[in-house]
């Protein structure tokens, strides 16, 4: 399976990344300002985390339309209990947290035991959870937000390095130790390769699939947490503009949407690309409606590149196999 | 799956073909369209007992009106359904059909039934070039149609400065105030018509036969002569039309070329685009298709939204309520087609 390292995942959107980078700073030296770059790192932490999400049901061949509707409610239930009950925060944020998985769980048992497809089921819990998020503020924001939390959304402890970074490299490394290292991550995305052949050799599947939306909803209210920090108000929108980026950087990263196949760096990276143009948009005075037409041709050209690397894959095994 | 009901009873013991009778009405009485039918008639009675106002004039002409709209779109998502793939971008489309519309009578001054063409040719247009790369790149519709419904909606918003456009025909917006015997609006019809047209579709062309056999099975199809890719693009143009003509009927009901209309990126039609043809019996994989049940099912959702609104429980649940219907509903679905399965009806 030694790959030379320019056919990995993450050589392309590298190259990308150096050459936009080098571009862009070429034309405006601004972009490499520290105040710049840690505007940066503060939209790739919560993306991230958003991107995290979703990569870890697309390992195992599904979908989850949900992702923004779980950050949302979490984030909602994070301010709101500070706000209405006065928890202290790490509390609150722990309980957010709790909320995220229960809703993943949610998800994960519903597809598993009923065996109806995840996009019709994510579909519905996503207009449920979203009623709720509704219902609980009826389109209020909370405003009461600690300054604490206030100051971890949005300071540096490391010039121009903000905290929110520091759970972000954390869920990387761990989702990378997980889907490479461990056996669980080993049968995520055997059950993403193949369903039946990971039944056949003694996975359990629907096991798999609930821990897999477990750990969705668990990154997806960390995103929401996070952008309760940085907005610094528990805005009930979180999370109504995710679905689009929640795809496009895994399939940057390399991620084959039938599953299986995933990279955490890759993804890393797409969240990365995605972050860098959007920055140029706003930094050349560029109209800021175009990010959407942006993440839409990423999304295409991405995928486009996967399957041609898939089909060029197959035929170089095929000429080795003869 | 569709259509095979005859053919299989021949299959059954002559012991047994003295209940096919029987059977025949309790797989009529087991069929999505009745179930609709009578929950239509249950939750009618309900309303109007707890809350006369539900019967009132009024109100059952803008549930018609409501209805007329969420029907189109469940027709849009249905024709793709029935294909095995899925249309996210039937609000992006839409909204950019409304918009084109709304911009041929204000900025050109055109009559309105050119502008009403001109805004289907856009939705036409849309939808085939999604159909067209989906056929090309050989990917799953999910990811192609998330990425165009984010570029439609983005080029839109980006032409248009997120404008509306107000200067409608009068002769235009008539048409959806208008009110035919006091209480059926005119769009209600439009989309009987369109139902009737979609049933003629599916049920005496070879056009509908041969998307319904590739939703089926898409090898089988092609094996069989059908050029399958031409037929996905076809349901997708048609996909696109019936998503403009949704847009139109809305920019005709508000009077106004909205771009919001449809929420951020037309994500708000989702749920009653899938909600109508999945209570309504249309199979997800592809392959069978009940223009009825999606008519019925789509009505069906309007009137409980309507119904709960009225009985004020709560408007910002709404959503809630909605998505545990469609769970409710693929639940349902799932235990009547396992005991139609096991008492061999199906």
């Amino acid at each position: 399976m030694s790959r030379r390292f320019w056919e990995t995942d993450w050589f392309g959107p590298l190259m990308v990344i150096v050459v936009a980078v080098a571009v862009v700073s070429a034309l405006n030296p601004s972009f490499l300002s520290p105040f710049n770059i840690q505007v940066l790192l503060l939209a790739i932490a919560v993306n991230a985390m958003i991107a995290f999400s979703q990569m870890i049901i697309i390992a195992i061949g599904q979908m989850n339309l949900s992702v923004g509707a779980i950050g949302g409610l979490s984030a909602i239930a994070f301010a709101g209990m500070m706000e209405v009950w006065g928890i202290p925060w790490p509390i609150a944020a722990i309980l957010a947290l709790a909320l995220g998985v229960l809703a993943g769980v949610a998800n994960g048992v519903l597809v598993a035991l009923t065996g109806i497809s995840a996009f019709v089921i994510t579909l519905a819990s996503l207009s449920v959870y979203k009623g709720v998020n509704l219902g609980i503020t009826e389109a209020q924001p909370f405003y009461k937000i600690p300054d604490v939390v206030k100051g971890l959304g949005n300071d540096t402890f490391f010039h121009p390095l903000p905290w929110l970074i520091i759970p972000c490299v954390l869920a990387a490394l761990l989702l990378w130790y997980l889907l490479n290292r461990l056996p669980l991550g080993r049968s995520i995305l055997a059950v993403g390769g193949n369903e039946h052949a990971a039944e056949l050799s003694g996975i359990s599947v629907r096991r798999v699939v609930i821990v897999a939306h477990a750990i969705s909803g668990l990154l997806a209210a960390s995103a929401g947490i996070m952008l309760v920090g940085r907005l610094q108000l528990g805005q009930p929108t979180i999370g109504d503009d995710w679905l689009i980026l929640s795809f496009a950087a895994p399939v940057i990263g390399g991620a084959i949407l039938s599953g299986g196949h995933v990279s955490v760096a890759g993804t890393l990276l797409g969240v990365a690309i995605v972050a860098i143009f959007t920055q140029v948009l706003v930094l050349f005075n560029i109209d800021p409606f175009l990010v959407q037409v942006v993440l839409g041709v990423l999304i295409l050209w991405a995928v486009g590149v996967n399957r041609f690397r898939e089909v060029r894959a197959l035929k170089h095994s095929a000429q080795v196999a003869s | 799956m569709s259509g095979t009901g005859q053919e299989q009873s021949v299959g059954i013991p002559p012991a047994e073909q003295a209940s096919s009778a029987r059977l025949t009405t309790l797989r009529i009485l087991l069929s999505n369209e009745f179930g609709l039918l009578v929950l239509i008639v249950l939750f009618a009675i309900i309303f109007s007992t707890i809350s006369p106002a539900f019967l009132s004039k009024f109100s059952l002409y803008a549930l018609g009106r409501t209805s007329a709209v969420n029907i189109m779109i469940g027709f849009s998502m249905m024709v793709v359904i029935i294909t095995g793939g899925l249309n996210l971008s039937v609000g992006s489309i839409g909204v950019c059909a409304a918009m084109f519309g709304g911009l041929l009578m204000q900025a050109f001054a055109m009559p309105w039934p050119l502008a009403v063409c001109g805004g289907l040719v856009m939705g036409a247009a849309l939808g085939a070039l999604n159909g067209f790369i989906i056929v090309r790149s050989g990917l799953h519709s999910f990811i192609i149609t998330l990425a165009t419904m984010s570029i439609f909606f983005g080029v839109m918003i980006f032409l248009t400065r997120a404008e509306s456009y107000r200067d409608i025909s009068p002769a235009f917006t008539s048409f959806g105030r208008m009110k035919l015997v006091g209480i059926i609006s005119p769009l209600l019809l439009v989309s009987a018509l369109a139902g009737v047209l979609l049933s003629v579709l599916f049920r005496y062309t070879a056009l509908g036969r041969e998307m319904l056999a590739t939703g089926a099975n898409e090898r089988a199809a092609e094996l069989s002569g059908i050029r399958v890719n031409r037929i996905i693009t076809y349901c997708h143009l048609l996909s696109g039309v019936l998503a403009g003509v949704a847009g139109l009927m809305l920019v005709s009901r508000t009077g106004a070329a909205i771009p919001s209309m449809a929420g951020q990126l037309g994500q708000d039609w989702l749920l009653p685009a899938f909600l109508g043809p999945v209570l309504g019996g249309t199979l997800l994989t592809g392959g069978r298709v009940s223009v009825l049940g999606t008519f019925l099912g789509s009505f069906l959702v309007t009137m409980l939204t309507t119904g709960l609104l009225l009985m004020q429980v709560g408007a910002f649940w709404m959503q809630t309520y909605l998505g545990m219907l469609l769970l409710a509903a693929v639940l349902i679905d799932m235990v009547r087609r396992s005991y139609l399965t096991r008492r061999k009806l199906i």
